[in-house]
């Protein structure tokens, strides 16, 4: 199995952080944004996977996956949803923040684009008492939710409100040993100034007017 | 739209109590009620749980690899597909026909549950091909009509006829 991973995008702190935390064995390689690893994708698409029967896998969230499950950790229906609502609410809303904070430089409007999702997931850290999404231990959820939030999240400078939940959950995550090797290994100590490079080459989303404008789990 | 395309799944997998359904937000995101625990919420989340419930695990993919690629292109179909505009629409054909060259079904040589929600999602795609952009995207074509015929799966959908050959020979993608 072979993993590729560009410095500077976010979606690869899920999956080394992942990788780490399973210790699941495989080769990681480091390529440009640009290289085309799965070559039928219009767009480039890291992480990628190489899987050992020939096949890939270009989505992180599926690669996150194969690593918990080879590591005997499945994912439930209550883990599935909130792999699904990360997918679909949280990962367009956190782009386009990202967008705006990084490229635009306008830190004020983050909190505005986040607020819906974040007061949801308060509410649901809180309802569920648990010190994880899922339970008591840390699952692919919690790695996959982390690393979206990690830029925003762990940078000070933006005023997001005020989420405890979000808080208490985010921190006990951003502590696993896995998760702060994931970030030095590709935001490097440099925040979110790491991204720039990777945000400036990718495509502003087409459809982003409806999928932005509401989240469907309120 | 996504409560038919559950209804259909649960017809196909043969489930004899239909589920209870209702939707939340714009986006009329489906809810399934459960008896035995809190609502589950999401295309991807219900359509995989009917199919434990019918204990038909294999069409989520029969390895641990498997299932990772089915779990990768029911994404692409809720992250990609759904509410896509004419522009991503191209583009979509044209990456699904260029993995479908080398692939009997999405996830290989298997037929899955991505399968399904893929055929559901692009139905509208398909029916609105010309004759010429049908041949354009030829892997896809014949990939939908296979899918199509599978027994009992098409429920709310109409059927799409789709040449197998092409009859516009002078064009060349």
């Amino acid at each position: 199995m072979k993993l590729f991973v560009s410095e500077g995008n976010p979606h690869c702190l899920k999956v080394l952080a992942a990788l780490e935390l399973t210790a699941v064995k495989c080769d990681v390689q480091y390529v440009n944004h640009e290289d085309k690893v799965v070559q039928f994708l219009s767009h480039p698409a890291l992480p990628a996977v190489l899987l050992p029967n020939g096949q890939q896998l270009f989505s992180a969230n599926a690669i996150c996956r194969y690593l918990f499950e080879v590591s005997g950790q499945n994912c439930n229906d209550h883990c599935n949803q909130w792999l699904e609502w990360e997918v679909t609410v949280l990962q367009p809303a956190l782009l386009r923040a990202l967008r705006t904070a990084v490229l635009q430089g306008k830190g004020s409007d983050v909190s505005q684009i986040l607020q819906s999702p974040l007061n949801f997931l308060d509410q649901s850290l809180l309802k569920g008492s648990k010190p994880y999404l899922t339970g008591e231990a840390v699952s692919v959820a919690d790695v996959v939710l982390w690393a979206t939030l990690h830029p925003i999240l762990s940078d000070s400078s933006f005023t997001i409100g005020e989420h405890p939940s979000v808080k208490a959950w985010f921190d006990q995550v951003a502590a696993v040993h896995s998760c702060q090797s994931a970030v030095q290994k590709v935001l490097q100590g440099k925040g979110l100034q790491a991204m720039k490079s990777y945000m400036q080459r990718q495509p502003a989303p087409p459809n982003s007017q409806c999928r932005d404008a509401q989240p469907c789990n309120n | 739209m996504a409560l038919r395309e559950l209804s259909s799944l649960e017809k196909y997998l043969g489930l004899k109590k239909p589920n209870k359904y209702s939707t939340q937000g714009d986006k009329k995101v489906p809810v399934l009620q459960n008896n035995q625990g809190p609502p589950l919420v999401g295309l991807i989340t219900i359509a995989c749980h009917l199919v434990k419930e019918a204990k038909r695990s294999d069409l989520l993919g029969e390895s641990a690899e498997s299932r990772a690629v089915v779990q990768q292109w029911l994404e692409y179909r809720v992250s990609r597909l759904d509410g896509c505009t004419k522009e991503d629409s191209k583009t979509i054909l044209k990456e699904l026909n260029i993995h479908l060259q080398d692939n009997v079904y999405l996830a290989g040589n298997h037929f899955t549950l991505a399968d399904t929600l893929m055929y559901y999602g692009i139905h509208p795609l398909i029916v609105d091909l010309t004759v010429q952009e049908k041949e354009q995207y030829l892997n896809v074509a014949r990939w939908f009509d296979h899918i199509q015929h599978v027994p009992r799966l098409r429920h709310h959908l109409l059927p799409v006829v789709v040449l197998r050959n092409r009859i516009y020979t002078g064009r060349h993608h």
